[in-house]
């Protein structure tokens, strides 16, 4: 605070609205929309598989899925962006970097990088939920005649599920915060268009601060959103709970 | 919890009066910040030989940084005593901030002096004059701004530069990079047909490589780029303080010395300084 007083700084908000710069924001917040929702469809695919592996009886299953767990999230993701974008493209048939390199190459390598990264993050999440589940209830939907796959399909998954939805929202929230890295690939996303802005006027604080209105309030947005889910979604009488604790 | 609702009623007050602009004006000059601090502190780059770099023997400096010494020495004489002098990493992006926020006292680095920036910073007199260019693969059929159209640029994001390419030629589709080293390794794997920068810069980037051979600086310069050192607005005695080191370095031969060792036939980045440069340079020195 001092710091900040000690400056003569002015403060000019109107950089955020004036052309370009309005609309730079607001391309940079659609991309940030665009990579998360894909990275974070790319996530729960791997999370749920992985997630259920991890939980499974049979060797095979479990350690590839432990493998693929502690080789991702032990990484930093910064890493990650440069592995998904410099190194494995590298590997690729020359046309198919080509191709990669005409139709933004640099997005798919965020997608991946953030989708395989909090994939093995949210297999824990899911792990944790179907452990969750008394053992009982896979013995009780064995006894019925549905075979392991269905038991998991039918009965122990979809209790997960709702177990773990505040952990799921935790998880979407550092996702759709972390693809701010992407800027670091030549991305173009919120976090990028400040950085634009504010090397093009030199108004740092105000870039900044809308690039910290906007991730809150799309945070806030998401975390509505599973709030609702997580209400329409409650199995009555299946966990304790108090009124008004999904908040 | 009568205290904590005053204190947050406090800082809710203090931010909005931040938030207002409503700042009280003063502010100490950067000489009397170095002379309290017993520090002088500039901003300079990591990856942009020869002006500030660290080389193979991971040692931290270059052109700019040496520049910056003779400021150094010129505020030690003026404070009559030592104060240290620190570098610190500045980026396009972090530079202003950098500034304006008391982090670095100078930059001194690659930072070309625009009249958009000088709305918000100042800066010293010239103290080398290049233009942009492109970096490109040898025997690429790119051979100057009249061949980017459709192809893919690369170029470092809050470069001046950056800005041409995105407003004055958009049929290249401009891909923008944080920093340096990222953009030169996408144009070594093919993600970018050409990497746009000052030509002095291409000439470093070239001479760093692996295979210098593989690199071709081409295109006449399409802008016109006069490196300055900046420092905060409104502090006329500091700024007389850089620009006077400038102009006795040119005047008394030590800034030839030092354009020798970075870019003599035997320096880091081989660059002959042209003779209008020279003259150009020469002509800012004014009398004492």
């Amino acid at each position: 605070m001092t710091l900040l007083l000690a400056l003569q700084y002015q403060f000019e908000w109107s950089v955020l609205w004036t052309a370009p710069y309005g609309r730079w924001l607001l391309q940079g917040i659609v991309t940030t929309l665009e990579i998360s929702a894909l990275a974070w469809l790319l996530a729960a695919a791997l999370g749920g598989l992985f997630g259920a592996f991890r939980t499974m009886s049979g060797l095979g299953p479990r350690g590839l899925a432990a493998a693929y767990v502690e080789f991702f999230r032990n990484v930093p993701l910064l890493v990650w962006m440069f592995f998904w974008y410099f190194g494995v493209p590298q590997v690729l048939p020359a046309t198919a970097q080509d191709w990669l390199n005409r139709h933004g190459g640099e997005f798919v390598a965020a997608v991946v990088a953030l989708g395989v990264y909090h994939g093995a993050r949210l297999a824990e999440v899911v792990r944790a939920g179907i452990q969750s589940v008394p053992p009982t209830q896979l013995e009780a939907a064995l006894s019925t005649g549905l075979t392991v796959g269905q038991a998991y399909r039918r009965v122990l998954v979809p209790i997960a599920v709702r177990l773990i939805v505040p952990p799921l929202t935790n998880e979407s929230l550092n996702l759709l915060k972390n693809s701010s890295l992407a800027l670091t690939i030549s991305v173009t996303e919120v976090t990028f268009m400040t950085r634009q802005i504010e090397a093009y006027t030199a108004k740092g604080f105000e870039a900044i601060t809308a690039g910290t209105l906007i991730y809150l309030g799309l945070c806030l947005v998401v975390a509505a959103v599973m709030s609702r889910v997580e209400r329409r979604l409650a199995i009555p009488g299946l966990v304790v709970r108090t009124e008004g604790a999904e908040h | 919890m009568r205290t904590h609702a005053r204190k947050g009623s406090a800082a809710v007050l203090a931010l909005s009066i931040l938030l207002a602009g409503v700042v009280p004006a003063w502010a100490e000059t950067t000489l009397e910040k170095v002379a309290r601090t017993g520090s002088f502190v500039i901003g300079t780059r990591t990856g942009s030989p020869p002006f500030g770099f660290i080389d193979k023997n991971n040692q931290w400096g270059g052109f700019s940084v040496d520049l910056a010494k003779l400021v150094h020495a010129g505020i030690e004489k003026k404070l009559g005593k030592p104060v240290k002098f620190e570098l610190k990493e500045s980026t396009p992006t972090t530079r202003i901030p950098l500034l304006t926020s008391g982090a670095v006292d100078l930059i001194a680095g690659t930072m070309t002096i625009t009249r958009a920036r000088r709305e918000s910073l100042d800066f010293s007199v010239v103290f080398f004059v290049t233009g942009a260019q492109f970096l490109v693969k040898k025997g690429s059929p790119i051979r100057g701004l009249r061949d980017i159209g459709g192809k893919r640029v690369g170029a470092q994001q809050g470069s001046t530069n950056e800005k041409v390419i995105r407003e004055k030629h958009p049929q290249a589709q401009l891909v923008v990079f944080p920093d340096q080293p990222a953009a030169f390794t996408a144009l070594a794997q093919g993600k970018i047909d050409a990497y746009t920068n000052d030509g002095v810069q291409l000439a470093g980037l070239k001479a760093k490589a692996p295979n210098p051979a593989e690199w071709d600086v081409v295109g006449e310069f399409y802008t016109y780029e006069p490196y300055g050192m900046a420092m905060r607005k409104n502090d006329s005695d500091f700024r007389n303080l850089v620009d006077f080191a400038l102009m006795e370095a040119i005047e008394g031969g030590e800034y030839q010395k030092l354009y020798d060792k970075w870019f003599g036939p035997r320096g880091e980045v081989p660059y002959p300084l042209s003779e209008s440069a020279l003259i150009f340079l020469q002509m800012q020195v004014i009398p004492r």
